[in-house]
C-alpha cells in the first residue's frame, strides 16, 4: 500500500512538472544542443552545403580581432551594473526616509524599467545629440566649451551607452533595495545612533552589510541580464560608430542574422555562455567574503 | 487502482502534447493569415487556373510600401484577371525584413514572387535553390527587353529574376540656389568640382552638400568594380589610390570646409537628409530615384524651389574610366518551390512591360523597352512637373550613357569597410591606418571564405 502510494505520488510529481519540462526541452535544451553541434560545421542559413569543419570555428574565434574587441566592449558595458547598484542603493536609502513626494519619486525612478526599449533609445539619441541636444546645451551653458560627442565619437560612445543602461537599471535596483531596507531592524540603527555613529558610518557599516544578500542578488542577475542585452545597442548605435559599441551579444546577432553565418554565431554564443558561467562562478566563490546572511 | 492512475497520467500527457502541437500548428497558419489556406486549396489547379473555377492565388513580397505603388499595380491586375489574384506583402528591406522573407521561403510558406534589391541577396537565394531560372520559360528575351544593363544581374550566366526598374542615382540640386550662385548644372563632374560647389553653396552656418547613407560609399564601389576588389595576386585592393582620395576629399569637406555634415553627427542624429534638402536648408543631396517619393509629396515636404539633377561625380580624372551605380534594379524572382509558377510568370511579364507604371510615383520607372515611358513619366511627375528641371532630369534618367554597375559585394566586406572608414571620419585613426585595417580585415575575410 505504502509502496503503491509512493509510486502514485512520484507519478503525480512528474505529471506536474511535465508541461514545463517539455517547454524547457523543446525551446531550450534541444536548441542549445543543436547550436553546440553547429559550432563544428560551416552551416550558413539558406546555404545547401553543410560541412563538418572540426575546430575551425574555434580557431577562427581565437584569432578574430573583432571577437576580442567585442569582449572588451562587453566589459565596458558591464561596468554599468555596479554603478547602477550603488546609485540604486543610495536612491532607496533617500526614498526610505520621510521626505515629500516619496511615492511619486519612487514611481518616476521605476518608469524607465517599464518603458519600451526602443522609445528609450530614441529619446536618449535626441538628448545626446552633439550640437543640438539638451545635454550638451546644458554643458555649454555652464561653461564647458568642448562637451563630449557622446554617441558620435568612437571614444565616448560606450560611456553614453553605459549612462543609458545605468538609468534604465536604476529603478529596478532601487525597488529591490527598498524592500530589503524594510527588513533592517530599527533597533540596530537606534543602537548605533546611541553609540554615536555618524549617518555615513551607519550607512556603510550597518545598512550596507545588512543588505549585502540583496546586493549579491542584484549583481548576479544584473550582470547576466546586461551581458545578454543587445536590443538597446541595436536600436541606438547598431554597434557603431566604427565598431566601438559592438558587444558580444550584438556580434552574435550580426553573424547569425546579418551574415547568416550560423556555425560561427553558435561558436561566439558558446563563448558568451562560458563567460557568463565564469563570472557567476567567480561571484559564488567571492561572495563568502562580503555577503552576510 | 494502479492501472487507472497510469491511464489518467498517459491520457493527460497525450492531451498536453496535443495542445502543444495544436498551438504550433495554429501559429504557422496564423502568421500566414488566410493566404495559406486559400493557397493550398488552389494548388491542385496550378497551371490551369480556370479549370476548377477557383482562382489561383499569388503572393508577392516586396520592399516598397503598398501605398507607394504596389497596391495600385496589384489592384489593376486583379480587376483584369479574376482567375489569378495577386496579394502584395510588404517586407522592410533591412536585416530583419530579409530574414523574414528568407525564413518564410525556407519553411515553405506561400511566397510566389519576391523582389531582391541587391545582387548579393539574390545570389544567396539562388544558391539555396529558391529562385527559378527564368530562361526555362523561353518566351521573353530579357537582354533584348531590358538592354545591356541587365547583364549585371546574371548569376552564373543565367537570369534567376527579372530586373524591372531603371534605378537612377544622382545628386539632386536646388536649382534656385545654383542660379543665385551663378553655377551651371553639371553633366559630368569630379569630386573636386563638387567640393568647390559645396564650398560656394554653403550659406551661413549651413552645409552645401549632404548624402543619403545608402549611396554614400558608391564612389569606392565604382572604382573597385572597374579595377577589381582584389589585386592580381588575390589580395585585397581596398587600398586603391582612389579609395584614399575619396576618404581624404570627404574628410576635408567635413573638417576643413565644413561644407558637409561630419559623419558622426549624421549617424547619431539619424539625419533626415530628404527633409534637409527639400526644406531648402542644404542645396545638394546625393541620393537615388526614391527621392521623388518625398519630393512629390508637398504635404509633408513643402518646397518653393526647382530641383535639378546631376550625375554622381567621379573620383577618376578620366571620364572614360568611370562607371556609375545604377542601371536597372528591383530584381523580381519566382520562388522555385511555388506551385503556381506559370501564373506567376504571366503576372511578372505583365508587370515588367508596363503593369508597374503606378510604381513610378515612387521613383521607379520601368526598364523594359516595351513599357510606355511617357505614361510612367507622367505618373512620376504627377502635377508637380514644373517643379523639376526637365532637361537635367531627362539627362540623368534616360540620356546619360555612362556604363553602370550593380553593387555585388558581400555584406561582411561592406560592413568591415564602413566600420573602418567611420573610425577615420570620426578622427579615431589616420587615413593610412584606415586603409591598412581595411586591407588586413578584407584579406582575413578572403582567406576565411576561400
Amino acid at each position: 500500500m505504502t509502496n503503491n502510494w509512493m509510486r502514485r505520488q512520484r507519478l503525480l510529481g512528474y505529471l506536474f512538472i511535465g508541461p514545463s519540462m517539455l517547454g524547457v526541452l523543446l525551446f531550450f535544451l534541444i536548441p542549445a544542443a543543436y547550436s553546440f553541434g553547429l559550432m563544428f560545421t560551416n552551416y550558413k542559413f539558406m546555404s545547401p552545403n553543410v560541412e563538418f569543419v572540426g575546430l575551425d570555428n574555434i580557431i577562427r574565434l581565437l584569432k578574430d580581432e573583432m571577437f576580442y574587441l567585442s569582449l572588451k566592449n562587453t566589459f565596458y558595458f558591464l561596468l554599468a551594473v555596479p554603478v547602477s547598484i550603488v546609485l540604486g542603493f543610495l536612491a532607496a536609502v533617500v526614498l526610505n526616509q520621510k521626505i515629500y513626494l516619496k511615492k511619486l519619486l519612487r514611481g518616476l525612478y521605476f518608469m524607465p524599467y517599464i518603458t519600451s526599449g526602443v522609445a528609450v533609445a530614441f529619446v536618449w539619441m535626441l538628448l545626446f545629440h552633439p550640437t543640438q541636444g539638451p545635454i550638451n546645451g546644458l554643458l555649454r551653458s555652464i561653461g564647458i566649451d568642448d562637451p563630449p560627442g557622446w554617441l558620435s565619437t568612437t571614444t565616448s560612445s560606450m560611456v553614453a551607452i553605459d549612462i543609458i543602461w545605468i538609468w534604465f537599471m536604476l529603478g529596478y535596483n532601487m525597488i529591490i533595495y527598498l524592500a530589503a531596507l524594510q527588513e533592517v531592524s530599527p533597533e540596530l540603527l537606534e543602537a548605533a545612533k546611541m553609540d554615536g555613529a555618524r549617518p555615513g558610518q551607519i550607512l556603510r557599516k550597518i545598512i550596507w552589510p545588512l543588505v549585502s544578500p540583496t546586493t549579491f542578488l542584484l549583481l548576479i542577475t544584473g550582470l547576466i541580464m546586461t551581458i545578454k542585452t543587445f536590443g538597446i545597442i541595436q536600436a541606438v548605435t547598431q554597434g557603431g560608430p566604427g565598431n566601438s559599441t559592438t558587444i558580444l551579444s550584438l556580434y552574435v546577432y550580426q553573424n547569425a542574422f546579418r551574415y547568416y553565418d550560423m556555425g560561427y554565431a553558435s561558436t561566439i554564443s558558446w563563448a558568451l555562455f562560458i563567460l557568463i558561467l565564469l563570472i557567476t562562478l567567480a561571484q559564488w566563490v567571492g561572495q563568502k567574503r562580503w555577503v552576510h546572511y | 487502482m494502479r492501472k487507472k492512475g497510469w491511464f489518467t497520467g498517459m491520457a493527460s500527457l497525450i492531451l498536453v502534447m496535443g495542445v502543444l502541437a495544436g498551438c504550433s500548428g495554429g501559429g504557422n497558419n496564423g502568421s500566414n493569415g488566410d493566404g495559406s489556406n486559400a493557397g493550398s486549396e488552389a494548388s491542385p489547379s496550378a497551371g490551369a487556373p480556370a479549370a476548377s473555377g477557383d482562382p489561383v492565388k499569388l503572393t508577392m513580397w516586396g520592399g516598397v510600401p503598398p501605398e507607394a505603388g504596389p497596391q495600385a499595380v496589384v489592384d489593376a491586375w486583379n480587376k483584369e484577371h479574376p482567375d489569378i489574384q495577386v496579394e502584395y506583402v510588404r517586407y522592410v528591406n533591412d536585416d530583419e525584413g530579409n530574414l523574414k522573407l528568407d525564413t518564410a521561403m525556407m519553411t515553405g510558406q506561400d511566397v510566389d514572387l519576391f523582389v531582391n534589391y541587391t545582387s548579393s541577396q539574390a545570389t544567396k537565394r539562388v544558391e539555396a535553390g529558391l529562385a527559378l531560372d527564368l530562361g526555362t520559360f523561353g518566351d521573353y528575351n530579357i537582354d533584348e527587353k531590358m538592354g545591356p544593363d541587365a547583364k549585371g544581374w546574371q548569376i552564373n550566366g543565367k537570369y534567376y529574376g527579372l530586373p524591372t526598374t531603371k534605378s537612377a542615382y544622382f545628386v539632386a540640386l536646388n536649382k534656385d540656389a545654383l542660379d543665385a550662385a551663378g553655377l551651371p548644372v553639371p553633366k559630368d563632374w569630379t569630386w573636386d568640382e563638387l567640393r568647390e560647389y559645396a564650398k560656394q553653396l554653403k550659406a551661413g552656418g549651413g552645409y552645401g552638400f549632404i548624402q543619403n547613407l545608402e549611396p554614400f560609399v558608391d564612389p569606392i564601389d565604382s572604382v573597385l568594380t572597374k579595377d577589381g576588389y582584389t589585386k592580381a595576386d588575390g589580395t585585397s585592393n581596398l587600398d586603391h589610390p582612389l579609395v584614399k582620395k575619396w576618404l581624404e576629399t570627404l574628410n576635408a569637406m567635413m573638417e576643413e570646409d565644413k561644407s558637409t555634415p561630419p559623419l558622426g553627427e549624421q549617424l547619431t542624429s539619424k539625419m533626415p537628409v530628404e527633409q534637409e534638402f527639400l526644406s531648402g536648408k542644404v542645396p545638394m543631396l546625393n541620393i537615388g530615384a526614391w527621392l521623388l517619393r518625398s519630393s512629390n509629396n508637398f504635404t509633408d515636404f513643402p518646397r518653393d524651389f526647382k530641383i535639378a539633377f546631376a550625375p554622381v561625380p567621379r573620383l577618376t580624372d578620366n571620364a572614360d574610366e568611370y562607371v556609375a551605380r545604377g542601371g536597372i534594379g528591383d530584381y523580381i524572382s519566382i520562388n522555385a518551390k511555388s506551385k503556381n509558377q506559370a501564373a506567376a510568370w504571366e503576372f511578372l511579364k505583365w508587370y515588367a512591360d508596363g503593369g508597374m507604371a503606378p510604381m513610378a510615383a515612387g521613383g521607379r520607372l520601368p526598364a523594359s523597352k516595351d513599357a510606355d515611358q511617357d505614361a510612367a513619366l507622367n505618373s512620376l511627375l504627377g502635377d508637380k512637373a514644373d517643379t523639376y528641371d526637365k532637361e537635367s532630369m531627362m539627362y540623368v534618367l534616360f540620356d546619360n550613357r555612362t556604363p553602370t554597375f550593380v553593387r555585388s559585394l558581400d555584406q561582411e566586406v561592406v560592413d568591415l569597410r564602413s566600420q573602418e572608414y567611420e573610425k577615420y571620419f570620426l578622427g579615431a585613426q589616420s587615413v593610412d591606418e584606415t586603409l591598412a585595417a581595411m586591407v588586413a580585415r578584407h584579406n582575413e575575410y578572403l582567406k576565411q571564405t576561400k
